[in-house]
This record gives structure tokens, C-alpha cells and sequence, in this order.
């Protein structure tokens, strides 16, 4: 149980002159929801990429489930093997527009893991009704609605059976209108799988009825690191208290 | 004088009988143009090492050096040197070179179309473990097909043109016999009021393909 997930030493990552995360230090738990918040421009979004490698670290090591990967040394393998232990859902959903919902969710399975097409067909309709869009299945993403998209997004994350889920704020592109059933069911997800999470997200009280663990980032840093009780309702530090006070009580 | 009519139609079948090496040089050129094209335009997109600053001073010579110039450069100019272009049948070096000049025009339509599809399904693509390839071939080309289209019909339309300069190197085409034949009676009005009618024929029928291909590809999704 009390395993590690994620393990990250001296991470940092620059894009030339400007220091965009510095020195993160972090371990993470098996079955953690652990929600990432802080100002806008803070490296939150950054962070969450690097481990998928979506960006890349500029020195530091990260260990995500049984892959580890050295920033200064490592191989297109190595980086693909990462990149099969997370999957991700973006806060544009970025579904690929010329397949259906359906195709969207199996797509990987059979290219990248070689997944028979009729398994993962009925492993693609499984994740589709755990979001309750089973019967779009043969929707395209246009026909669908932001909210609608969204969970197709979570549902192809999920169908890859990844160790962590990243998410990286799903709900800031939606009509506030869509936001909830989005947000619901990241909630189901979160009752009724064991999964490791992690969430960067400005939906404060969301964060806190969810997650077991609250990271405040800021200035590419992790700046606090505690219980959602902890960080939310005792705030210490001074820029969380201010942050807080400008995201809950608008 | 005036137009005679009659002897526009006395040569028209003629005209549309050249027709055939325009046809030819146009599926030709058509064909190589899309694959030099579509090589280049991938060496673009993925800013390939080496290869695309070659490719980008073939793109700009193809575009900036016109091609009466490109075509006697290649089969006057190099053939002095190498026996290989001098000996070689005029209709094989226009298509070379009007497919070499097609696959510049196309590299551009195509690079367009593959950039305009969103930053954002790469990064779902790279975060589900897709390879490069895979992207291309599942997501990227599926997607820039459809945009790119209507462009290369269009690029398809220039070519049919183009190949009406391979009269300077002798094949005798529309504009090749229309010459000849205007050598003999002088009648130029008639000829090439002929050579634009026969030009327009071939243009009116790609077109109607260009809106049938158009139409179907707006279908889906």
C-alpha cells in the first residue's frame, strides 16, 4: 500500500535564461489524489507534462511505477516506457478530431500496446459507460459537447490501465454550465477505482473534497505540501493565504 | 480575314489529340510531385536534421527560378556534361523537371495542411506512447488530407499549364502542334484560340473532379 508511485530528485527545468521549475523534490504514494494548486505561471502545468515527458526535465531524476529516467541520460525507450505508465487528460481534451469517441479510446490499445481490435473494443466500451457516454460511442468529437469530450478524454486515459492519471486542468476550458459533470466524474472515478492521481486544478473546494494530499506551487516551486485540511482551511505561508482568498471566496 | 470557324474545326482534333502528352506529363508530374512533396513537407514539419536547410534551398530554387529556365538549364546545360541527359528523350526530361517543380508547389500545400492540425492532439498522441510514425499515419495525414485537398487541386491546375512549355524542348503537345501548324498557314488566331479552348476542356473536367473529391471528403467528421 504505502509504496511509491512517483519519486522525483532535484528536478528542475528551464527554457534558456528563465527558470520555470527548480529543485522539486517530491514522493508520492500508491492510491494518492494528490491536487496541485497555485498562481497562474507557476510551473504547475510544466510539472505535470515532465511526467509524461511531454516537456522535458532539464536536470533531476524521476522514477514514475518501475521506470526511471535521468534528465541528462536517457533513450527514446526509456521515455516511451515512461510514457506507458501515465496517461494524461488535457485541459483542450485534444481528442483526435477523425475518430470517433469509440476509435478515441481504443486507439492506443491497438497501436501502441497491441491490443487485439475486438478486446479492446469491449475494453474502450467499458471506459465509455464508466463515463456514461456508451451509447455516443460513434459520435465524433465536433458532434460532441466540451463536457461530453472531456469525459471521452478520461475515458482514453483510463482505458490504457494507467498507474497514475494525470490531469491537467480538466475543467478550466469548459462552459461553466459543463464543468460539474466533469468534475463528477472524476469523482466516481475517484470512489470507485483504486488510482494513483494527480490533478492540477483551480477548483479549490473540488480539491479539497477529493484530494488526500494538497501541493501549493509557486515560483516553480513546491511551496507547501500537506493534508487538504492542512493547506486549505490552516494556511501558513502567506502567498497561499492570499491565493486562497482570491480563488475561494470570489 | 475574320475567324474561320471551319478551320478552327479542322484543328481542334488535332489540338485534342496533343492533348495526350499534356495528359501524360500532368498525371506524371501529378504523381512524383505528391511523393517529392509530401517527403519534403514531413522534413519540414519535424524540422529533420541536415535535410531541411537542403530542403528549403530546393523549395526556394524551384519556386524563385522560373521554368523555361530550370528546363533548358537541365536539358541544354547539364546534357553537355552527361551523356545520360543528352541522350535522353525530351519528353523525359520535361516530366522531370515539371515533377521536380510540382513536388515544390505541393510540399507547401501539404506542410500547411499537416501544421494545421492542433499542437494538442501531438501531445495526446505522444502521452498515450505513439511513436512518430504513428502520429503521421494515424492522425496527422488523415487529418491534413482533407485540408490540404482543394490546394493540391489546385497545384494539380498549374501543372497542366506548366506542361505547356515542354514545346521548348520539342515534344509536340497542344502548344508544340499548335506551333507547327501555325508555321504553316499562319492562321494564329484560329490555332491558339483552339489551344485555349482545348487547355479550358482539360481544366473544366478537373474541376468537376476537384468539387466531386471535395464533397466527399467534407462528409465525414
Amino acid at each position: 500500500m504505502s509504496q511509491n508511485m512517483i519519486e522525483i530528485q532535484n528536478l528542475s527545468k528551464s527554457f534558456g535564461e528563465h527558470q520555470v521549475l527548480e529543485d522539486i523534490h517530491l514522493k508520492i504514494k500508491e492510491n494518492e489524489i494528490v491536487a496541485i494548486i497555485g498562481p497562474s505561471g507557476t510551473g504547475k502545468s510544466t510539472f505535470l507534462r515532465m511526467l509524461n515527458f511531454l516537456d522535458e526535465p532539464t536536470t533531476g531524476k524521476m522514477t514514475v511505477g518501475d521506470v526511471t529516467i535521468d534528465a541528462e541520460n536517457y533513450s527514446k525507450k526509456d521515455v516511451q516506457q515512461l510514457r506507458l505508465q501515465t496517461s494524461m487528460v488535457f485541459q483542450n481534451y485534444n481528442l483526435f478530431k477523425n475518430m470517433t469517441a469509440l476509435q478515441n479510446v481504443m486507439e492506443s490499445l491497438v497501436t501502441v500496446r497491441n491490443v487485439p481490435e475486438d478486446e479492446a473494443k469491449e475494453i474502450a466500451i467499458e471506459q465509455l459507460e464508466k463515463v456514461g457516454l456508451a451509447e455516443r460511442q460513434d459520435a465524433y468529437p465536433s458532434q460532441l459537447s466540451g463536457g461530453q469530450q472531456q469525459r471521452v478524454g478520461i475515458a482514453r486515459a483510463l482505458a490504457v490501465n494507467p498507474k497514475v492519471l494525470l490531469f491537467d486542468e480538466p475543467t478550466s476550458a469548459l462552459d461553466p454550465m459543463l464543468v460539474s459533470e466533469v468534475l463528477q466524474t472524476i469523482k466516481h472515478l475517484v470512489e470507485t477505482d483504486n488510482i494513483t492521481m494527480l490533478l492540477v486544478t483551480h477548483e479549490i473546494s473540488f480539491a479539497k473534497d477529493i484530494a488526500s494530499r494538497v501541493l501549493f506551487m509557486n515560483e516553480g516551486r513546491i511551496a507547501e505540501d500537506g493534508t487538504p485540511d492542512e493547506i486549505l482551511n490552516h494556511p501558513e505561508d502567506e502567498t497561499l493565504q492570499q491565493f486562497l482568498n482570491i480563488n475561494q471566496y470570489n | 480575314m475574320g475567324f474561320d470557324f471551319n478551320y478552327l474545326l479542322e484543328v481542334l482534333p488535332n489540338l485534342f489529340y496533343a492533348a495526350r502528352f499534356t495528359l501524360y506529363l500532368t498525371l506524371v508530374a501529378s504523381f512524383f510531385g505528391l511523393i517529392i512533396g509530401l517527403i519534403l513537407a514531413v522534413i519540414g514539419y519535424y524540422e529533420v536534421k541536415i535535410l531541411n536547410p537542403l530542403a528549403k534551398v530546393y523549395l526556394f530554387i524551384m519556386r524563385g527560378a522560373p521554368l523555361v529556365a530550370l528546363l533548358y538549364f537541365f536539358y541544354y546545360g547539364i546534357a553537355s556534361y552527361s551523356t545520360f541527359v543528352s541522350e535522353m528523350e525530351p519528353l523525359n526530361a520535361v516530366s522531370i523537371i515539371i515533377s521536380l517543380t510540382a513536388g515544390g508547389f505541393m510540399a507547401e500545400s501539404i506542410r500547411g495542411a499537416l501544421l494545421s492540425v492542433d499542437e494538442g492532439q501531438k501531445d495526446a498522441a505522444y502521452s498515450l506512447g505513439m511513436t512518430n510514425g504513428q502520429l503521421m499515419r494515424r492522425v496527422i495525414i488523415p487529418q491534413a488530407v482533407r485540408i490540404a485537398v482543394p490546394s493540391l487541386f489546385n497545384n494539380v491546375i498549374s501543372i497542366t499549364k506548366m506542361t505547356s512549355l515542354s514545346f521548348m524542348l520539342g515534344v509536340v503537345d497542344v502548344m508544340g502542334s499548335a506551333r507547327i501548324e501555325g508555321s504553316r498557314t499562319f492562321s494564329y488566331f484560329e490555332i491558339y484560340g483552339g489551344v485555349i479552348i482545348v487547355y479550358l476542356v482539360l481544366i473544366g473536367l478537373l474541376m468537376i473532379v476537384q468539387r466531386y473529391v471535395a464533397k466527399k471528403f467534407s462528409e465525414a467528421y
